[in-house]
């Protein structure tokens, strides 16, 4: 569903990707693992539109949506929960959410209502603090709010960055809940995720990364890749 | 007492009044431009020439015949493809650029130059004044108040209040907050965002227009118009903070009123330095301004 060939980008005269190939199916779990700095979240941001790819391809299904405009992207299905969740201030959490209809243009408002209303029962917290403003959240509501806003629309790829940094554990468990639950439903959801030892335990396929380049990708239900991985990020 | 209250109704309160319908016209100007730097970062230069035109369009309009009535419909809509196409021939090709700021400030106050020309070009120089559209007055609490004052009065409150509505209470208006604070993550959510800067800057402009077709029976109609009064908006913007609307209604009643009250006591020629004094105070003690950035609320 989702085909990236020989991905470059730059950030002024830094080189950052430096021709990433990578490919994730509908419903799996694609993680990238990475030291910091090694372009992972640039990765997520090429695709998203945010970051102009300086060559290579993006291919989602059919459609070539490399250094297409991030509203034009986000209109054929895909998502992103950016790193530092990136709410709104000044919206109040129903606003926030009400922006994430705009996703998927062409809804009834009953349609509208409904998919607000499927969010609301996945997350019952956003309910009752739907008039409070985004940032007054706590944390995981916020990182459940950035969550709940791409829902809304309909996404068939999702890309999750950094979602339980500084979180509680037992807000991260919840949040790698939902992330089995999306992949359940037939998502393809690209992660990156900092404590590997969690992902590994959703994650299908892994692609390592270093310096801008995927230097391996195994399974992570191989044991034999899983080591691998282990040596290449040393943790 | 008496002598107190005499001095009220007839020299202090009518001079109040006058201050409010001047400062409902500044903080209409004074929105479009906080907006327009609220969301695009961009400090429009030439919104004074936008208000002139605006006035000078009420004016053609009204030599076709129509009265004020359909000029105050009219005009504001005429602005809107000025406006609209300002923002994408002009705004939009250093928008991109690492020295926006610089850039749009010196394109827009450049333009501002060419467009005042161009209003001599076909208006020619002279001073032009439009009639009163409104005339009479009416006793409110045994204060005297020209009737076109208080309609400027009520019908800019209006105005205010819509736009903050919109602003405020909307989903367009939370597409505009969303896209003034996070550009990125708002288009990833579907806004729409180089239509939403357009269409921001074109409804500024428009803004502008119609504060001129609202004054331009109050203080006449020439090419320059817009220097003295574009001033008095950006000292509005500062001190209320830029981006803000509630700083703009804010500061916008509040200096008004200071400029108003003040010209009792001083020569008139003082009170322009005392209102530009207030907002170099205001910039050396709170230089954000009293109120935070459009995305802030």
């Amino acid at each position: 569903m989702l085909n990236v060939t020989n991905l470059h980008a730059h950030y002024g005269l830094s080189h950052v990707l430096q021709g990433v190939d990578l490919v994730g199916n509908a419903g799996e779990v694609v993680s990238l693992f990475g030291r910091n700095g090694v372009g992972k979240t640039t990765i997520v941001k090429t695709i998203a539109g945010w970051v102009k790819p300086t060559a290579g391809t993006v291919r989602f299904a059919e459609t070539e949506i490399g250094g297409q405009p991030a509203d034009r992207i986000c209109r054929l299905g895909l998502g992103i929960v950016p790193e530092d969740r990136r709410i709104f201030p000044g919206l109040s959490v129903q606003e926030n959410l009400e922006l994430g209809l705009l996703q998927s243009p062409g809804r009834s408002r009953a349609e509208q209502r409904a998919a607000l209303d499927r969010v609301f029962e996945s997350f019952p917290r956003l309910r009752e603090r739907r008039h409070q403003m985004g940032t007054t959240l706590s944390g995981g509501e916020q990182q459940m709010l950035a969550m709940a806003r791409v829902m809304v629309g309909k996404p068939r790829i999702l890309l999750i960055d950094e979602p339980t940094e500084g979180l509680a554990p037992m807000i991260v468990d919840e949040i790698f809940q939902i992330i089995t639950a999306l992949r359940d439903q037939g998502l393809l959801i690209l992660l990156v995720e900092q404590n590997v030892h969690r992902a590994l335990e959703v994650t299908n396929r892994f692609y390592a990364i270093e310096r801008g380049r995927v230097v391996f990708s195994g399974s992570a239900a191989n044991a034999n890749d899983r080591s691998r991985l282990m040596e290449i990020i040393a943790v | 007492m008496p002598e107190f209250l005499d001095y009220f109704q007839f020299v202090l309160a009518p001079q109040m009044l006058n201050g409010l319908s001047l400062g409902v016209a500044v903080i209409l100007m004074a929105l479009g431009l906080t907006i327009i730097f609220g969301l695009l970062d961009v400090i429009n230069m030439a919104h004074g020439e936008f208000y002139a035109i605006g006035a000078f369009l009420a004016l053609s309009v009204g030599a076709l015949g129509f009265d004020f009535w359909v000029m105050l419909a009219v005009v504001p809509l005429m602005m809107v493809p000025i406006g609209w196409l300002t923002e994408q021939v002009l705004i939009q090709r250093v928008f991109h650029s690492r020295e926006r700021h610089i850039l749009t400030l010196l394109l827009t106050f450049g333009f501002g130059m060419v467009l005042e020309d161009v209003l001599k070009l076909v208006y020619g120089p002279n001073t032009q004044k439009p009639p009163t559209p409104i005339g009479g007055g009416t006793e409110i609490l045994g204060i005297f108040l020209p009737n076109y004052r208080l309609f400027l009065i009520v019908f800019g409150a209006a105005l205010i209040l819509a736009v903050w509505l919109v602003v405020f209470r909307s989903r367009l208006g939370a597409m505009v907050r969303a896209a003034a604070w996070d550009k990125d993550m708002a288009s990833s959510l579907g806004v729409p965002v180089r239509l939403v800067y357009s269409g921001t800057f074109a409804f500024g402009v428009a803004l502008a227009g119609l504060s001129g077709v609202l004054l331009a029976p109050i203080y006449s109609v020439f090419p320059t118009m817009g220097r003295d009064f574009i001033l008095m908006a950006f000292t509005v913007v500062i001190v209320g903070g830029m981006g803000s609307i509630q700083g703009a209604v804010v500061a916008g009643v509040l200096l008004t009123q200071v400029q108003a009250i003040s010209s009792l006591y001083i020569s008139p020629v003082w009170s322009d330095p005392l209102v530009f004094g207030i907002m170099v105070m205001v910039l050396m003690v709170r230089p954000q301004g009293l109120f935070g950035k459009l995305g802030n609320a």
